[in-house]
């Protein structure tokens, strides 16, 4: 990717080099925040994220979905005629 | 083990009968909220388990051994219908980062907080199959890339393509939801 794209922003200091652009940071947003990252990329966002404030929010924003999706996602409620089915069918093995 | 039958039956009781409500909800999202298909994915599962249950090491984590028959159950068959993979032709190419409308209307959560609940679940329930099994693995699961891309049998890259597609979604199903209810604008 070049060095340029993506990482021209108006409310910050000029990028260093060993930080992700912005464009860089996005595209692995949830690789980041999956822990998916290699450690020394995961260090070029991190470094990012301390100073793009646009990008921050954005990032916070995808932990707190992330956050309220694992948190939500595996309930289920067995029925009671279900729970039966279960119990006659050890009975039966 | 060992025990007597009655003892095996009562361990069971005690130690796997109350994840039954887990396991039926793993089923759910990973069936996209087929009822009947769940019912009988986690009556083979429970199966399953009391016939290994010698097998089964007691104060070992019971919820986790019983959501991996489950899920192996699931792919199992899923690989022989071929029920997942083949549902939607898209392309693998990275998606543009562009920021969803979700955070766009609702940067702080706020909104997102109020509708999280059930309506995440039908919101994966409705995702095509490609989409849904990598995000329920990942996102209600726990596993990592390269575990759900061992389970599906498909390269790291189509599992973090599919997981970031799969979210990004929900957000949009989220957003739209949001609208709907008069929660934005």
């Amino acid at each position: 990717m070049s060095e340029q794209r993506g990482t021209r922003r108006d409310d910050g200091p000029p990028r260093k080099p060993d930080e992700a652009t912005c464009e860089e940071a996005l595209a692995v947003v949830y690789e980041f925040l999956d822990g998916e990252l290699d450690p020394e990329c995961g260090e070029r966002v991190r470094r990012h994220l301390e100073r793009c404030r646009r990008c921050w929010p954005y990032f916070d924003f995808e932990r707190h979905f992330l956050d309220g999706l694992h948190e939500t996602a595996g309930e289920g409620t067995a029925s009671p005629d279900l729970v039966r089915r279960v119990r006659a069918l050890l009975d039966d093995a | 083990m060992g025990d007597a039958p009655e003892n095996r039956r009562e361990e069971f009781e005690r130690e796997a009968i109350p994840h039954l409500d887990a396991v039926y909800g793993l089923a759910l999202r990973l069936t996209g909220g087929d009822d009947a298909r769940s019912e009988d994915l986690v009556q083979e599962s429970f199966l399953k388990a009391w016939r290994s249950w010698d097998r089964f090491e007691i104060g070992t984590n019971c919820r986790a051994w019983l959501l991996t028959i489950l899920r192996n159950t699931f792919l199992n068959e899923a690989r022989r219908d071929r029920a997942h993979g083949d549902e939607v032709a898209f392309d693998e190419v990275a998606e543009r980062p562009s920021l969803p409308a979700l955070y766009e209307a609702d940067p702080e959560g706020r909104v997102l907080d109020r509708i999280l609940g059930a309506e995440i679940a039908r919101a994966i329930e409705e995702l095509p199959g490609v989409f849904r099994v990598p995000l329920v693995l990942g996102d209600v699961e726990g596993l990592g890339y390269q575990e759900i891309a061992e389970e599906l049998g498909v390269p790291v890259g189509t599992v973090k393509s599919r997981i970031f597609r799969g979210r990004r979604r929900l957000q949009e199903r989220l957003y739209r939801h949001a609208v709907e209810m008069g929660y934005l604008e």
